[in-house]
């Protein structure tokens, strides 16, 4: 298991440092002088020559990419042409909602998903079943986008329950209470999310079914509900805590379109709005950091699959 | 079995499926006869009929510009359909060579496949915002963007199976035979990969629908004036409480497609190869 998970996790530093690459070639791929475009169009030519000196700007690629990669190790990930401050702040102003947005659609997909999952396996075949298979695909089909704004017509606009845009701080006056303004975006995000999960422990759980162990417990006349939960969705779990993992991960790049519907003040929106403000300092640093937070989950995940399913590491 | 026939056992016992289908037709008929059926242009500003409920003889109501929604949905069939089978092109053709030639060409393979992982280290929509920000909104740079989002996944599907098909005997069979590389590849490894493409095919057309009207709403997709459903929504949510129905019509245009698109998927998955049926997830 450790041999495997030094492995795994030494794999990740060619891909991490690749992955920078291409997030550091990201500003010299815009038509334009780099120094000019992460300073912003108000920028003096006296300012412009200075960050270009810093930069190595005249230096080969590979130079200019180890300056960069160092500053970075840093936690000097440049300034914002649109806010003056320094990227990594702006970025963690957004972390709050973004993580708390995140955290909060996974419960509501472990609440929902789960359970349904479950009986749609154990009815396999059944309406029950056909009626929830039919209904995650239905809702995987929905935009986002359009959910969040028919939720936002619904129950804030029609019944007044939740407030429809906007998410101030826990630290703010409100405290845990300002939890609420999350609720309809978390739904929204979880909904094709939630049908995901619910296809995928359906599917694992019927896999499991078929096999020896679980003919041998119902053979042993253990009630049907044990063996389902038991025998077979703890097995059915390994693969699917690997799916949580990655959703999770996922969600952070996935609420763009919702935290841009809810007006929410997190990293998912900042995007959005540096790429329309040109703010390509801050586009390049949320690039870098979703990506890496990206890869750690799923480094996580990979390890913590092997860790409940000893097949994985001896591969 | 001939080809009606294995269609037909495809559909058979599937309503929902083959609803499916109907509902596929019609949405590529509308994008083909578009400008024999829609009853204005889709283009056509009227001032005087701004935001009018639907009724006659605008039968989806007119938007913010009074322009007639129907005209523009059924145009907006166009954009569905172009920007469904564009990604799905460039998905499968270059996710398809990069996964077949890898898994052939071992020595290629782990150089390309370690190209594929550092792509899809970036989260899909994250990556299609990155190259939208480099390219301008157009119908062409949306189209291959999203089939490059797709063709990482594909690339990793195929890779997968193709590394299976290598290891079998008629491969063996072809290279005692004299059979050259391309010809192993193209003429005795790619036919096993046509259905299980076919189901791929499926899922990304879905898919794209969904990212498509994402980066519509969010301003980096199409042009706003091409008529799509994403962009019939992305212009008229303001209006959301005032004309409603603005944003029903478009969006369960949006819902059915892609829910007609992944049952078709689903309905084809159960018909391929057991031994690719792991391999794609789709929804």
């Amino acid at each position: 298991m450790l041999v495997y998970a030094l492995n795994r996790t030494l794999t990740l530093v060619p891909t991490l440092l690749a992955a920078s690459f291409l997030v550091f070639m990201f500003i010299h791929l815009i038509p334009g002088d780099p120094a000019s475009i992460l300073l912003g169009d108000a920028a003096t030519p006296e300012e412009v020559a200075e960050l270009s000196r810093e930069l190595g700007l005249d230096e080969p690629l590979w130079t200019q990419y180890a300056l960069w990669l160092a500053n970075v190790l840093q936690g000097d990930l440049g300034t914002s042409v649109f806010f003056r401050e320094p990227v990594l702040s702006v970025i963690a102003s957004g972390a709050e909602t973004s993580i708390l947005l995140a955290t909060m659609t996974m419960l509501w997909i472990v609440l929902f998903g789960v359970p349904i999952g479950i009986v749609s396996a154990i009815r396999q075949g059944s309406w029950v079943d056909q009626a929830t298979s039919g209904g995650a695909m239905l809702f995987a089909s929905v935009p986002t986008f359009w959910l969040g704004l028919y939720l936002i017509l619904i129950f804030s606009v029609g019944l007044g329950w939740f407030p429809s845009s906007g998410f101030p701080s826990l630290a703010d006056e409100g405290g845990a209470s300002n939890l609420r303004y999350l609720v309809l975006p978390s739904l929204t995000l979880a909904a094709p999310n939630a049908a995901l999960i619910i296809r995928l422990i359906r599917a694992s759980m019927l896999d499991v079914s078929r096999e020896d162990h679980v003919r041998t417990a119902r053979a042993k006349g253990l009630h049907p509900a044990r063996v389902a939960i038991k025998h077979i969705f703890r097995n059915a779990l390994i693969a699917v805590s690997a799916a949580f993992g990655f959703t999770f991960a996922a969600l952070v790049s996935e609420a763009v379109v919702t935290e841009t519907v809810f007006s929410l003040p997190g990293i998912g929106r900042l995007v959005v709005q540096s790429i329309l403000r040109r703010d390509y300092p801050v586009i390049q640093g949320v690039i870098l950091i979703i990506v890496v937070f990206y890869m750690v989950i799923n480094l996580l995940v990979d390890l913590a699959y092997a860790s409940l399913d000893p097949r994985v590491s001896l591969k | 079995m001939s080809v009606p026939a294995s269609v037909a056992s495809v559909f058979r016992g599937r309503v929902l499926a083959t609803a499916g289908t109907c509902w596929l037709l019609v949405v590529g008929i509308a994008a083909v006869g578009a400008p024999l059926l829609a009853p204005f242009d889709p283009l056509e500003f009227d001032p005087f009929v701004r935001l009018s409920e639907p009724g006659w003889p605008h039968l989806l109501g007119t938007d913010h510009f009074g322009r007639d929604s129907l005209s523009r949905a059924i145009y907006g069939a166009r954009m569905a359909i172009l920007i469904g089978s564009g990604s799905v092109l460039i998905a499968l053709v270059a996710g398809g060579l990069i996964g077949m030639l890898s898994a052939y060409f071992v020595r290629l393979g782990h150089f390309l496949m370690r190209v594929v992982d550092v792509l899809m280290a970036f989260p899909a929509l994250l990556l299609a915002l990155v190259l939208m920000t480099l390219l301008d909104r157009s119908v062409l740079n949306t189209i291959i963007v999203i089939g490059i989002v797709y063709a990482t996944t594909t690339a990793r599907i195929l890779f997968g199976m193709t590394l299976k098909l290598k290891r079998d005997v008629f491969v063996d069979a072809a290279i005692c035979s004299g059979a050259g590389h391309a010809s192993i590849l193209f003429r005795h490894i790619l036919p096993n990969l046509v259905s299980p493409m076919l189901v791929q095919a499926s899922f990304i057309f879905a898919f794209a629908q969904l990212q498509a009207a994402a980066l519509d709403f969010l301003g980096l997709g199409l042009p706003p004036e091409v008529p799509s459903w994403g962009n019939m929504l992305s212009e008229e949510r303001v209006y959301v409480t005032r004309a409603p129905w603005l944003l029903i019509f478009p969006g369960a245009l949006i819902i059915l497609s892609v829910f007609s698109m992944n049952l078709v998927g689903d309905a084809l998955r159960d018909n391929i190869d057991p031994r690719f049926k792991d391999d794609i997830a789709g929804v």
